[in-house]
């Protein structure tokens, strides 16, 4: 069943990153997710809306829009998307994660972070835009 | 976030709560910065008040880390839990730094 979505599309940068992660968040309050979840997604927002700030529109500027939809009680399903280069954060190389310290790479964790705690995460492009599509509440993790 | 440097015999320990994020990250390499001009070797970031920490935060840690490990010193890290303890866990950084529940146990194995 098509749900409706409730969308906000604002300047791709740093600046605008509190309002689309609040326009979420609040969303996510509307929809009752559980307050475990809430730290988690506003992770997922942040890497994913500085990703784009950073990359999708080097070196030009562009819009990065945030939706979100609740199809049921206690559940939001978010979609992040820009008309910026190719990116797919699915396929994206992950760091070597059993370097030392010395040769751990500073970049990649991010990517690793979103793919590790958003649920049901994809990616399509169409009409030039990029769409990353996940959902929360995230995979459960045993043991945390 | 706040951060709150104490000088101790062998190290500086620095207090770091609430959030580390995109926006303010560079604020905590910047202090350690400080402190590694001033010729501080170790330094242990007690986290039992961070509430949030991102992958800007992640390279902040790991930024220091090696700057510290080139200088033959090192960045350790304790009382980590909740959610920035997960973030650590997930990007298996837990085994890259020296990590302690308390600061009491960081500085008596220094």
């Amino acid at each position: 069943m098509a749900h409706e979505f409730t969308r906000l599309r604002m300047p791709a940068n740093l600046d605008s990153l509190q309002s689309l992660i609040e326009f979420a968040l609040a969303g996510a309050d509307r929809a009752g997710l559980p307050v475990s979840e809430r730290d988690k997604l506003e992770l997922v927002l942040e890497e994913l809306l500085v990703n784009v700030a950073r990359y999708a529109y080097l070196p030009e500027t562009g819009e990065v829009e945030v939706a979100y939809a609740s199809e049921s009680p206690g559940e939001l399903t978010v979609e992040i998307s820009d008309k910026g280069r190719v990116f797919n954060p699915l396929e994206a190389p992950l760091p070597d994660l059993s370097a030392g310290l010395a040769d751990r790479p500073i970049g990649g964790l991010g990517v690793l972070l979103v793919r590790s705690l958003a649920g049901s995460i994809a990616y399509r492009r169409e009409d030039g835009r990029n769409t990353v599509s996940f959902r929360f509440p995230g995979p459960q993790r045993s043991g945390t | 976030m706040k951060i709150e440097p104490t000088q101790l015999e062998k190290a500086v320990l620095l207090k770091v709560s609430g959030r580390m994020d995109a926006e303010n990250a560079h604020e905590f390499e910047e202090a350690c910065d400080q402190w590694i001009t001033k010729g501080a070797r170790h330094l242990i970031a007690e986290l039992d008040g961070l509430q949030y920490v991102s992958s800007m935060g992640l390279r902040s840690f790991l930024a220091v880390a090696q700057k510290l490990q080139s200088n033959s010193g090192s960045l350790i890290l304790c009382g980590l839990k909740g959610l920035p303890r997960q973030v650590f866990e997930m990007t298996r950084l837990i085994g890259v730094f020296p990590v302690y529940e308390s600061a009491e146990q960081a500085v008596a194995k220094l």
